[in-house]
């Protein structure tokens, strides 16, 4: 029981490498890049009713996108890709 | 001044003695003219001392005079260096950006709940008044600590449940964890972990849930657990579905009676195995989650999740408690909603034998903003649907209708009003109806 969770572990440890690799490998013309704002949408009122940018500072921001990154789980790339567009909005 | 008029004195008595030698040499000296001269050589001679001792106060003066300009120069030499030390040392260390800090990243976050209510039976109440603050402590953008309580107030009850005056103020702790992303893919959660068995105690806070109260099934299941997870996700593709995992090893469940030896029915204790005691069971219970997340457009997504967990739970280690959830969230536009859980339990016991008490909840709420009226009070309403059930395996088993509404009064302060119906039978039944209205505030 142990073992291959071990393994799946450390297969999961190894992906940055292995990702940076498939990164080189990806044709020409990838399909558009999921932006912020869309991200925000498809995942900030999943769980609850929408906190809007406005309502934080950027400063405060870093730290609840920190905290929903690991409650919801979330890629990070997503989770940096919203907390861009939240800092932008929130505008200080 | 003083120095120069010495000077020009002494030149003047020496001109004048010069004056008087050739005059008195050439001609025999009387002693008077001698004894003149002798008076004016000795006075000449004291004013020379004098000079003398001037100067050397006065080189005095000058060697201390050097000395200090010597030191102003040092001092500002040093100054040099330091302006250039430091302009060299901001090249290689930034300044601390006040985001970066850790002393600046503590936030107080949280809800706080006010319930009024009845059930069949009983006289109509506020029957809670709860405040759960949570601390965050971000100390960089991979590491954060979060702790959250509940605090209530309580009327204070006898040991044996009976009446007792007074009320009793109580504080728990409902998670306490260090989140550490290690990477991408990774992040180490330890201490009071929220377990991902399903989802619902992971987005429990009162200002997110619809309905004032837990489905009834939720009792089966251990909220927090002392241990490790590693979780993290996986995008797959380009349009926002995700695959998220989770693997943990937390005390799990124990047997609340370990003094006799057995392992009864009524011993199982889900939440209290939360330190070192001697004679529990010795290993720890495993579980996960595996989900999948598809969103095909903009506030329309599925997500399906399957979580388990296993272990020892009694204290001579010969019975297993076990769990599996499946649980799924659909969102169709930004209006309606549908979500739930199937739980199941299993445990063994040396009164009962193997005992799995299980049950589901199915929630669904609509936004009435969705129909698109200009109707002030109505836009800020949602209605919301449960139904839900329970079989403890011990003979009791409980079906209950839930509907209610949440009028949002701000995204985060919500006033929530349901009724339930019950249809329950056993020896612990539940009354047949019961109301409750809820005003929740998430700060
Ligand atoms: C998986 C469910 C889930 C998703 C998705 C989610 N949240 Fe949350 N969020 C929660 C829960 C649960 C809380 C309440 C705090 C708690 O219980 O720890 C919360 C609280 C918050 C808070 C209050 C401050 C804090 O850190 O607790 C903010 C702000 C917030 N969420 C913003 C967001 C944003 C922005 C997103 C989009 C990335 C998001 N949430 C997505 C579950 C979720």
């Amino acid at each position: 029981m142990t073992a291959p969770l071990l393994a799946g572990v450390l297969a999961l440890a190894a992906l940055p490498a292995a990702q940076a690799d498939d990164k080189a490998a990806t044709p020409a013309t990838p399909k558009k890049k999921i932006s912020g704002v869309e991200l925000y949408a498809i995942h900030c009122n999943r769980c609850h009713p929408e906190r809007y940018p406005v309502e934080f500072d950027q400063r405060q921001w870093q730290t609840y996108m920190l905290h929903m990154r690991v409650r919801a789980n979330l890629p990070a790339e997503q989770a940096r890709e919203i907390l861009k567009y939240l800092q932008e909005e929130a505008g200080y | 001044m003083k120095i120069r008029s010495l000077i020009l004195g002494a030149a003047a008595g020496g001109c004048a003695a010069g004056m008087l030698v050739p005059a008195t040499g050439s001609a025999a000296v009387s002693e008077e003219a001698f004894n003149a001269l002798s008076d004016m050589v000795s006075k000449q001679g004291q004013a020379l001392e004098e000079l003398k001792k001037t100067h050397e106060q006065d080189q005095l003066v000058i060697q201390q005079l050097q000395q200090q300009v010597g030191q102003t120069s040092q001092l500002a030499t040093n100054a040099e260096q330091k302006a250039e030390a430091a302009a060299q040392s901001q090249t290689v260390y930034q300044a601390p950006n006040p985001a970066q800090t850790t002393t600046h990243n503590f936030q107080v976050i949280g809800d706080a709940e006010v319930q009024f209510g009845k059930s069949t039976g009983q006289n109509p109440t506020f029957v809670l008044a709860d405040f759960a603050p949570i601390f965050l402590f971000r100390a960089n953008d991979n590491i954060l600590f979060e702790a959250g309580f509940d605090i209530t107030l309580n009327n204070n009850a006898n040991a044996d449940g009976t009446r007792a005056p007074g009320s009793s103020t109580t504080v728990s702790l409902s998670f306490a964890q260090l989140d550490y992303c290690l990477n991408d893919y990774l992040t180490l959660c330890a201490g009071d972990i929220l377990l991902p068995l399903g989802t619902y105690s992971e987005r429990a806070a009162g200002w997110l849930n619809k309905i004032g109260d837990d489905p009834l099934v939720r009792d089966w299941l251990p909220g927090s657990g002392i241990g490790a997870r590693l979780q993290g996700a996986l995008p797959v593709g380009q349009s926002g579905q995700m695959v998220t995992y989770a693997v943990y090893v937390a005390n799990g469940p124990s047997s609340g009676n370990p003094t006799n030896g057995f392992a009864n029915a009524g011993d199982l204790d889900l939440g209290g195995n939360v330190g070192d005691t001697p004679n529990w069971h010795a290993n720890p219970s495993g579980g996960g989650r595996l989900a999948w997340f598809i969103p095909w457009k903009v506030h329309y997504d599925l997500e399906l999740g399957v979580s388990g967990q296993t272990g020892e739970w009694s204290d001579n280690r010969t019975h297993l408690w076990s769990a599996c959830v499946l649980d799924a969230a659909l969102h169709l536009g930004p209006y309606f909603e549908a979500k739930g859980e199937y739980i199941n339990t299993w445990f063994g016991t040396d009164d009962l034998g193997n005992l799995d008490p299980h049950g589901l909840w199915v929630q669904t709420s609509y936004k009435l903003a969705g129909l698109k009226r200009d109707w002030p009070v109505i836009n800020n309403l949602e209605l919301v649907a449960r139904y839900d059930n329970s079989d403890d395996a011990q003979g009791t088993y409980t079906d209950r209708y839930t509907v209610g509404y949440v009028y949002y009064f701000s995204n985060t302060l919500l006033f929530e009003g349901d009724y339930e119906f019950l249809k329950s039978h056993g020896p612990n039944a539940l009354p047949p109806q019961m109301w409750m209205l809820q005003l929740s505030y998430g700060f």
